[in-house]
């Protein structure tokens, strides 16, 4: 059963000295399925994706989560809900070590720090980087700083993913890795939205696609 | 204006903010303060930009003038209240003093800024100061924002992470802050290594003498723009001296 996660309404976003316009007039992504983006370099496909989760502000339109407007929302509040994993994974990375990564939030937030601490364990396991936990994030390879990004963006009860470009640098093994986590969550009823060009995301993700040209959503 | 030699530019930076320091009484800062203004703006700083940027600063100068307002307590006393003095003359003009200082030293900033960073460099060099000294120096301005840009991207990932910054206590969130620090400087060192390979790849440093590109050379107009400024700048620091 899917239900609109994100909607964006009449919005317009101009970079700085009017570089580049985006504009979306009606943009819907449900819980429950994978929905492809895709466009060509440049196209404005992250940008959209920015404004969905006010990573980026429209200067106009709304934005509706799980139904309640979100204009007057902070980035935080919406990260409680919504997941977004920049397509460079050490951008998003803040701590010394793998197991710093995972918890920190947690020990901030005030979280029961046997849950955060099991939970931790369970998502390095299913990502495959418990060998990792004492390890220094500087020395992860891209893959596995990926994987770490996202099982920490894992370690909130999220209800919606968004994905920028995450097969970037990542060998088939890593690939298929990320394939299964993407389904696997997508079977719990999180609802996916996978930034993407490559045919291979296309081919897999390709029933839903929304395509982006000049900086303007085409659905 | 806008296209003097960038030493030529530097020197009127030099004498302004002489001045800045030099003068103390507040009528005089002033004076030297519009003079930094309308310098600023015909020695083409991007008139916008540098409004944003003193905005940034309003804040701290305001707190630094009344720091110096309520903590000198020489001179006069101009407000007093039940017989407690609150502001004092010495205060009040050291307050203002103080705040024009800072104006000045900003304006100054803006005049740096909007030259092109390769004609900084090629002017340096022209002074003889040696060249990886000089390219040390803008790289090192070049890390300011990349710097900034790194620990607002940490910002924003903790946010994504579902803290609401404005409900966190302030205990923890000096405590967040202060963790974030430390990986945000390593990022940054880390960026600067690579840096170094790739210039180093490029060829940096490979041969002991260096041709340039950009080459800059003074003109007739930046002569006579020199002899004014020695001759205004001398004036401003002789009159100081014998009307202050």
């Amino acid at each position: 059963m899917t239900q609109p996660a994100i909607k964006l309404l009449n919005a317009r976003f101009t970079y700085p000295k009017n570089t580049f316009t985006v504009y979306c007039d009606m943009l819907c992504l449900n819980t429950g399925r994978i929905t492809l983006v895709t466009g060509k370099n440049g196209s404005g496909k992250t940008t959209v994706l920015k404004l969905c989760c006010k990573i980026l502000r429209p200067q106009i339109g709304s934005l509706y989560i799980f139904g309640e407007d979100a204009k007057k929302w902070p980035l935080g509040r919406i990260g409680q809900s919504i997941g977004y994993l920049f397509q460079e994974p050490s951008h998003q990375l803040f701590t010394a070590t793998v197991w710093d990564e995972m918890t920190f939030i947690g020990g901030i937030r005030g979280d029961d720090s046997e849950k955060t601490k099991e939970k931790a364990l369970e998502l390095l396991d299913r990502f495959n980087l418990l060998d990792f936990k004492e390890r220094s994030i500087y020395r992860l390879s891209r893959g596995e700083k990926q994987r770490l990004a996202l099982a920490a963006i894992l370690m909130q009860d999220i209800r919606y993913l968004i994905l920028d470009e995450p097969t970037t640098g990542l060998d088939a093994k890593n690939r298929n890795i990320l394939y299964s986590q993407i389904e696997s969550l997508s079977d719990k009823g999180i609802g996916i939205a996978v930034i993407s060009h490559s045919g291979e995301l296309i081919s897999r993700y390709g029933e839903n696609k929304i395509v982006v040209e000049n900086g303007r959503v085409v659905l | 204006m806008k296209t003097l030699d960038p030493r030529i530019k530097l020197f009127s930076v030099i004498i302004i903010t002489s001045l800045a320091l030099y003068y103390r009484r507040p009528l005089w800062m002033l004076i030297l303060s519009v003079s930094a203004f309308f310098m600023t703006v015909m020695l083409g700083a991007d008139f916008a930009a540098f409004f944003k940027r003193i905005r940034r600063f309003f804040g701290l100068l305001l707190m630094i003038s009344l720091l110096q307002i309520i903590f000198v307590r020489t001179g006069e006393p101009l407000l007093t209240v039940n017989g407690f003095a609150l502001i004092y003359g010495d205060g009040l003009s050291r307050g203002v003093s103080v705040s024009l200082r800072f104006f000045v030293i900003i304006c100054s900033a803006a005049v740096m800024a909007g030259e092109n960073s390769r004609r900084v460099v090629a002017s340096l060099i022209k002074l003889k100061m040696p060249y990886t000294f000089v390219f040390m120096i803008m790289i090192t301005l070049r890390f300011v924002p990349v710097f900034a840009e790194s620990f607002s991207d940490a910002i924003t990932s903790v946010q994504l992470r579902g803290i609401e910054l404005k409900k966190v206590k302030l205990g923890k969130r000096i405590r967040l802050y202060s963790h974030l620090l430390l990986p945000v400087v390593a990022d940054s060192v880390i960026k600067s290594q690579e840096l170094s390979i790739a210039m180093e790849a490029r060829g940096f440093g490979a041969m002991k003498k260096r041709t340039a590109y950009i080459n800059v050379r003074l003109a007739l107009c930046d002569y006579i723009v020199l002899a004014l400024l020695i001759t205004l700048g001398a004036g401003a620091f002789a009159a100081y001296g014998i009307y202050a």
